[in-house]
Formats: structure tokens, sequence, C-alpha cells
């Protein structure tokens, strides 16, 4: 495992902000618990669930886990098989994770920029849920915002992977 | 370039370049499905999709049970659940010969019942466990390989993420799944003690036999166990009583878990920010790759891959019980390549319609089938042989995750140990798979007899 450099203050203040916005997201799926919880008493006791228990748990759980890829790309949570490559000397273990940073980063650009169209879509034709008629546009804004800091996390891993692959070239 | 078998196997052979080449899974399931996706019809469908792909994806409302489960197989971690879940089994079985290593698959098997993953059952048991097997003089192999072994009933007994994943997949009902692993589940327990049963009677000084607790202590210990029944109950039973839907059993799952710590003062702000990032991890993994099998699975429908495949085996005129074997076996294969959720995803959209043609087709009645059942209770079985296969490679080399797991925690014994030690129960799930396929009603039985 290579130790993620935590020396520059950008760095670090952006691992903050992840790790914030991962937490907010957590928050947010304990949210949509307790209305799952409320709507189970609700349903039980008053024989009156709560209003709109599956829209709020479809959106909010699609906005909480958006808001957890960031952290996952700066935690190197998604799986890898290690099986060809345990043995491949750290230089090329750095040029093909520098190769995994810059497809996170590019799909990540690529989903901001057509993502940002489906918000745009969302709002033009006034999609809304159909009790609460939250309009789905709010949910793409916050998305985007986590889609941003993807890229800002796998810009941060890129970077690191290139340093990796220079100090691995040195030796 | 349109055959559909060349598509499938160009889009198969560059899937798995790319993650040999260590890319991860859902990347690489991104890249070719994108890219394939792009050269079969230019970019412009692809682009078009991924307006609102992702979001589509990620808000379906049957996949919310897998944040909640995961959150609350991460409070459960850190709220000590686990320690008195061994304890209480200790008590029983500790006093026999292995007894300590069949108490530890016990436990295993109730962490099993209110977590839903195999790594976190083998990291958080094994954590309690390990030092407790050693102090009762268990062999490095015996200890180890249990654990790992016993890590594996996280996913097999209810709640379970990866049947889920099936069930979202093949459109299957969840209720049916969770009872469908039901007795598999009991069954895998029931093989895994014979198991350490046989070894220390081979092997004596593997496992030596412990005190046993007086009766005072027996009642103490047991009742300690009292809140993983109560909750497994609520939520499982609740499930399966048909009081409410996954998705709120789940939640009403994760803050029964919450609140017994916050009681037990287990769980303070640290633990609760560190189940947090844990579930942001995991869910998220989980997510991108599912992202990744939905491009991955239109680049190969638009391709007619898999129905090209189900042709070529309806052609091949072997017969369906060699083919389920065949498909099988190629789980165990990719297990040495991937996890299991990457696998459930990622072939199980193009096994499930070979088996659908195998068997005469959507609504063929049972007597007609060529798996001599209804394609809702193919489903239903082969979802469950599915899940013990693919678990199987947790404990298989090279990549037996669950082993590694336990070697991280194990730092005294070799690897080469544990995994020495986990073949008995590695030669286990091997018959109990077999078992499973001779007699489809250990799976079907009990979702029949529940509706009636």
């Amino acid at each position: 495992m290579t130790e993620t450099p935590r020396s520059d203050g950008s760095g670090g203040f952006l691992r903050a902000a992840v790790t914030a916005w991962a937490l907010a997201g957590g928050g947010l799926l304990v949210a949509v618990i307790v209305v799952n919880v409320l709507s189970v008493i609700g349903g039980a006791v008053l024989g009156r669930p709560f209003p709109g228990d599956f829209e709020i748990t479809e959106i909010g759980i699609a906005v909480a886990v958006f808001a957890f890829l960031p952290y996952c790309q700066m935690s190197d949570a998604n799986v890898t098989a290690d099986v060809f490559t345990s043995r491949a000397g750290p230089r090329l273990r750095a040029v093909l994770g520098l190769a995994a940073s810059a497809t996170a980063l590019a799909f990540s650009a690529l989903l901001v920029w057509r993502m940002w169209f489906g918000l745009l879509d969302q709002k033009l034709y006034g999609y809304t849920t159909a009790i609460l008629q939250f309009p789905h546009w709010i949910a793409f804004a916050s998305i985007l915002a986590s889609l941003g800091l993807l890229a800002a996390a796998s810009t941060m891993t890129l970077v690191r992977d290139a340093r990796d692959m220079v100090s691995a070239g040195a030796r | 370039m349109t055959d559909p078998v060349a598509i499938g196997l160009v889009g198969l052979a560059a899937l798995v370049t790319l993650i040999a080449l260590r890319m991860p899974i859902a990347y690489a399931m991104i890249l070719t499905g994108g890219i394939g996706v792009s050269l079969l019809d230019g970019p412009g469908v692809l682009l078009s999709q991924l307006k609102t792909l992702a979001y589509g994806q990620f808000s379906i409302y049957d996949l919310s049970v897998v944040p909640m489960f995961v959150l609350m197989g991460a409070l459960a971690s850190a709220s000590g659940l686990s320690a008195s879940l061994f304890r209480g089994a200790n008590a029983w079985f500790g006093r026999f010969r292995g007894g300590t290593a069949m108490a530890a698959i016990a436990a295993c098997a109730g962490f099993g019942a209110v977590c839903g993953s195999s790594l976190a059952t083998a990291s958080t048991m094994g954590k309690v466990a390990l030092p407790e097997l050693r102090r009762a003089g268990c062999s490095g192999a015996l200890a180890t390989g249990t654990l790992a072994a016993g890590g594996v009933l996280g996913i097999l007994i209810p709640p379970s993420v990866v049947l889920v994943l099936y069930a979202v997949i093949v459109e299957a009902n969840i209720v049916t799944m969770f009872m469908a692993a039901f007795i598999p589940g009991f069954l895998a327990v029931g093989f895994f003690l014979v198991t350490i049963a046989i070894y220390v009677r081979i092997n004596p000084e593997a496992g030596p036999a412990g005190d046993a607790v007086g009766s005072r202590q027996l009642v103490a210990d047991t009742v300690a166990m009292a809140p993983v029944a109560a909750i497994f109950g609520i939520v499982i039973g609740g499930i399966y009583l048909g009081l409410y839907n996954p998705t709120p059993a789940a939640a009403v799952g994760a803050a029964l878990v919450w609140l017994h710590g916050a009681i037990t003062g287990a769980l303070r702000w640290r633990q609760i920010r560190a189940a947090l990032l844990e579930t942001a991890s995991i869910s998220g993994m989980i997510y991108l790759i599912l992202l990744g099998a939905e491009m991955l699975k239109v680049f190969m429908s638009r391709g007619g891959v898999p129905q090209a495949v189900a042709d070529a085996m309806l052609g091949s005129e072997l017969s369906p019980i060699l083919v389920l074997v065949l498909l099988l076996g190629a789980l165990i294969v990719l297990g040495c390549l991937m996890d299991s959720l990457s696998m459930i995803l990622l072939a199980i959209p193009f096994f499930w319609p070979v088996l659908v043609a195998l068997n005469g087709g959507d609504a063929v009645i049972a007597s007609d089938a060529g798996f001599g059942m209804t394609t809702d209770d193919l489903k239903i079985w082969f979802g469950i042989l599915a899940l013990v296969v693919v678990e199987l490679g947790l404990i298989t080399p090279p990549v037996g995750m669950n082993v590694f797991v336990i070697s991280g925690i194990a730092r005294d014994v070799p690897m080469r140990e544990t995994f020495l030690g986990v073949m008995p129960f590695f030669g286990a799930e091997v018959l109990r798979v077999g078992i499973l396929i001779a007699f489809p009603a250990l799976v079907l039985w009990f979702p029949h007899w529940m509706a009636g």
C-alpha cells in the first residue's frame, strides 16, 4: 500500500471536504432510515404510514450514494483483482494505478457534463415525484456537486499515482 | 463486427484484460460497456443515456436495502454483539472436543443473521474469536480455517446483500429469496459443525475440549445473546411474515442495532463515524459496480449477445443439468478473479437467459420444463446455488478474500496454513452444493410453505 502524501495543505483540505461530504451522505442515509422507521410505526399504530416514504427512500438513497463516491475513490475502496499484478514491480503498479485514476477522472467529468443536461431536462419538463411533488432537478444539483468532488478526488489520486511513478522510476 | 458471439467474446476479452491490469472492476465494466456501445451505435446513444442512467440505477427502490444492511452490519461490528454471541455459544459448545471452533461457527451464523456481508462477519468474528481459539489450544490451521469459513455464513444467512442484488437483476421477489436461503443456511452451519467434529476426531490435539461452565454462567451467557435473537426475529421474521417490505425492515434493523449500541454505551461518535464511513466505502463501491454492470448489459444486449449465447446453448443439446453445472463451474473460475458482488452482477445477466431458454420459456408448466420446475422456481433455486458457489470463491486460492482478512488478523499463522485449514470446509461446501442440486426441495420447500 502506498501512503497518500498529506504534507500539502490543499490535499488536506480536499480530504477533509470529501470525508465531510461522505458523512453528510451518511446523515442522509440515517434520515431515510428514520423516515422508514416512522412509517412502520405510523402504519402499525395509527394505520397511517409516512406520506411519500417510497420516494423519499428512492431519492434520499440515490443522493446519499453519489455523496459516497468521492470518499470511495479517495480511500481506494473500489475493488481490484490483484491476482496477476501482485508480483509486479512498483513502477508497473504505479502506471496501472495512474490509468485507473485517469479513468475515474474522465468518467466523473463525463457524468458531470451529461448530468448537467439531465438536470436541465428535469427542470425544463418540470419532473417531480408523484406524492410529495419534489422536483428531481434539486436531487440532480446535489449529485452534480458529488460528481465534481469525485473529479477532484480522482485528480488527487492521479497526482499521488504520478508521484509514485516518478519515485519508483528514480529508484 | 456484427456477429453477436464475436461481440460477446471481444467484450469479454477486453473486460478480463482490464481487470487483470488492476483496473477497478467497476471502471473496467464502465469502459468496456461505454466504448462497446459507442462502437456499435455511435456515441450519441450513450451520451443521451448518461443523462439519467446513473440516477435511475441509484434510485431503484429495492436496492435501498443495501446501504441500510451495510450500515446495520457496520454498527453491529462496532457494538460488541459479536463478543456476546461468541461467549454464549462457547458456554454451550466449549466443553466438547473442538467445541471452541464450533462456538465460533455458531457465533458467525448468529452474526450473519444481523450482517449481510461475509467480509464483515469474518473480520468482526475474527477479532473476537481468534484470541479465544488460540487460548483454548486450537491449532492455527483449525482456528483460522474455521473463521474464514464461518465468515461465509454472513452472506448465506439472511439478510444477504448478494441475494438482494441477484433478486434485482432477475426480478425475483427479495422476500422469497430470503426464505429460500433459510434451510440451505442452516444446512451450512450443520455441515461446518460436523466438519469440525470429524477434523478433531482425526487430529485430537487440534481442538482440545474446554472446561464446562457452571449453570448460572450458562444462563447468563445465553441471555446475553437475546438482543441478536430479538433483532433477527424482528427484521427477518417480520419480512417472512409479510409485516413489512425489506426496506423498512432493514431500516428498523439498523435502528435497533444503533439503539442497542447506544444503550450499552458501545456506540459513541467515534464508532458511529467509522461505521458511516465504512458504509460509504462499501455502498459506493457496490453502486458503482452496479452502474458498470448496467452499462455492460446495455452494450451486450444491443449486440444481441445474451440471446446468441442462449441459442448456442440450446443448439448444443447438452442436458439442462449439465449446462447448470457448467455455469456454476464458470462462476467458481470467475471467483478466482473477482469478488462475489461483481460476479453476480456480471454473470447473472448472461446466465439467466440461458437457463430460461433451457427450461422452456417464462410460462412453462413444471411437467414440460427442462428442469422439471416452473421458471419462477428455477429463479429461486438457481439464485441460492449461485450464492453458495460465488461464496466458495471467498475461501479458495488465489483470491480467497476471507482468508486474507483472517490472515491479516492472525499474524502468527502463515497464509498457507490458513488455506489448508479451510480445505475441509471447502469440501463440505462442495458436498452441500451437490445436495442442493440433487434436492431442489431443500431450497423451494420453505418459500412454498410460507406462501401457503
